[in-house]
């Protein structure tokens, strides 16, 4: 068995008999860029705080990089870096200020580091502003700076990209992706925008009514979950019977939507439509983040 | 053990928190500068002799009976005014450090609560120990940087009003001297201490005022009503007061060291 760089393992807790969490077991590889997803509520950030050591869980075991949350936390702090959903950050002084506060909490030597992380998050001109005077869009950029002052084995990210325009989205995500391929940061980002996570995550991990339901790469879950392939074929084709070769298809346009039991049978049915047509444009539809995320909790809730 | 960063932190904060410092301000203006121009300004201004009657002169040779033998030389203006000095102003002058110290402390884990930030803080590899003892020296600072100045303050307005009155410098007595370097740092310290611990387990300012004022009130309203007849009855008491006051610093302070659930503190929070 691999060893994993975080391990948790049947993990509960509760608040005032409302259960939070119940029997998670969770798994990360070192230098993984992993999406946790799930509906308000499921108990994403509560299951962070948990692993950063600030809160206690009832039950269970967590390892991260062969520590203990608990009796190790600081040790962990110093590792992690971590947005917060809220920012976390002191509105009564400036972006500087800010960062060199932090940088002091961690213990961050290279004094250049605040300046190479204004300029890199797009807030060297506004570091003498007070953080109270930015806009959600600066803030949360502020507090990725923050996270990264110390250079963190690990950073946790809730909600990273809530209130950044298109462009901040961008900015961030793409950072993140080149940050991980550069440094082999272990990333655990918690969000509700599927697809913006799709291309930045390696996996992902479902959380649902305070347990993670499903885990894994896009691939595998989609084996697991999708059992008809839905595939848009852009061709010259035009079929006369109700199934084509064997398969249901619809017509969108100059478009045909076939259903297939998998995705092996793809080349086979290009393979006959280019015995007779053109082909232009091949795109299988529903083993998208979204479209497995859906099914996954469709299975949950059927259960 | 401490963090400087949280102390400067904090501080950059008060300075910059318009309530807190309009409080640091107009305070220390209404106890140290209003109080002693009135009363040492009115006995230049009205020939207070003509006022007073035989009630009040009676009563005022009952205080001098127990003062120094001096006083009972000085007239009748002159004994309003050193005893205004003397045994009641103190009364006042505590008030300083124990409001702007009651206002800093309560807001300080509060203040951090209520902008959400506390969680960036306990997220950070920064023990509850030194979090604690940090948070309580950066609320110690201004009460007993603002008491310092004020006694400052207070001292020239008084001299300088008094000196016509008396032709001597009559600030500060040893009695003064005490209560500024003993008995009001461990008013503010004690101060702090409580407030700092109700701070910490409340989730808004309003809950660790309406708290401060139920638990910390009383006990301070106690201690100020007795310092004009501690001041009659001397030094030594003032001392002892210092010393005993010490020593609950002390057991708090101790008990706080020893503070390490950071689950609690995180938990006690707006989420």
């Amino acid at each position: 068995m691999v060893s994993k760089y975080i391990h948790v393992n049947e993990l509960y807790k509760s608040f005032d008999q409302q259960v939070v969490l119940q029997n998670v077991n969770f798994q990360v590889k070192k230098g993984e860029i992993i999406g946790l997803i799930g509906p308000n509520g499921a108990g994403k950030t509560t299951f962070i705080r948990i692993l950063n050591g600030v809160i206690k869980a009832d039950r269970g075991s967590i390892v991260i990089a062969g520590l203990d949350p608990v009796k190790d936390g600081d040790d962990i702090r110093k590792k992690s870096g971590i947005v917060t959903e809220s920012a976390g950050l002191y509105h009564q002084m400036s972006g500087e200020e800010n960062l060199r506060f932090f940088s002091d909490l961690y213990g961050v030597q290279n004094k250049n580091r605040i300046i190479e992380l204004l300029m890199l998050f797009d807030l060297i001109d506004h570091k003498d502003k007070q953080v109270g005077k930015y806009s959600t869009g600066m803030k949360k950029r502020l507090a990725l700076a923050k996270a990264l002052l110390h250079k963190p084995d690990i950073l946790f990210l809730d909600e990273p990209t809530n209130g950044l325009d298109p462009d901040g989205i961008k900015l961030v995500l793409s950072y993140l992706k080149k940050y991980n391929e550069e440094t082999g940061t272990t990333m655990i980002i918690c969000s509700h925008v599927l697809h913006q996570l799709e291309t930045v995550c390696q996996s992902f991990a479902f959380i649902d009514h305070g347990t993670i339901v499903e885990q894994g790469t896009v691939p595998e879950l989609a084996q697991k979950y999708i059992d008809v392939l839905k595939v848009e074929v852009e061709t010259t084709l035009k079929p006369i019977t109700p199934k084509y070769q064997g398969y249901n298809y619809t017509v969108d346009g100059n478009k045909l939507i076939f259903e297939l039991p998998s995705k092996q049978e793809i080349s086979k049915l290009l393979n006959e439509i280019l015995k007779t047509d053109e082909v232009f444009s091949v795109t299988t539809l529903n083993t998208d983040l979204e479209s497995i995320y859906f099914k996954v909790r469709e299975n949950g809730h059927d259960k | 053990m401490i963090s400087k960063s949280i102390i400067r932190k904090d501080i950059i904060d008060i300075t910059r928190s318009k309530t807190l410092l309009t409080t640091l301000i107009i305070i220390p203006i209404l106890f140290s500068v209003v109080f002693p121009l009135l009363i040492v300004g009115s006995a230049l201004i009205f020939d207070i002799e003509k006022v007073t009657g035989n009630d009040l002169n009676m009563m005022l040779d009952k205080f001098v009976s127990v003062m120094d033998p001096v006083v009972a030389t000085y007239s009748v203006e002159q004994q309003i005014v050193y005893i205004f000095i003397n045994y009641l102003l103190p009364t006042f002058f505590l008030l300083v450090p124990i409001i702007t110290a009651m206002t800093v402390a309560a807001n300080s884990f509060v203040g951090e609560k209520e902008r959400r930030t506390l969680e960036s803080l306990l997220l950070s590899p920064i023990s509850i120990r030194n979090l604690y003892l940090s948070k309580i020296i950066a609320s110690i600072i201004p009460p007993l940087f603002v008491s310092i100045i004020s006694f400052v303050v207070c001292g020239v307005i008084i001299n300088a009003l008094g000196y016509p009155l008396f032709n001597t410098l009559i600030f500060p007595s040893t009695n003064w001297l005490v209560l500024i370097s003993c008995l009001s740092p461990m008013i503010i310290l004690l101060v702090v201490l409580v407030n700092i611990l109700i701070s910490s387990k409340v989730k808004t300012y309003q809950e660790a005022q309406n708290i401060a004022g139920v638990i910390v009130l009383p006990i301070v309203a106690l201690i100020i009503g007795q310092i004009s007849g501690v001041f009659l009855l001397g030094l030594e008491l003032i001392l002892i007061i210092s010393a005993v006051l010490l020593i609950i610093n002390l057991i708090i302070l101790f008990r706080i060291s020893k503070l390490n659930d950071r689950s609690a503190l995180f938990e006690k929070q707006i989420h």
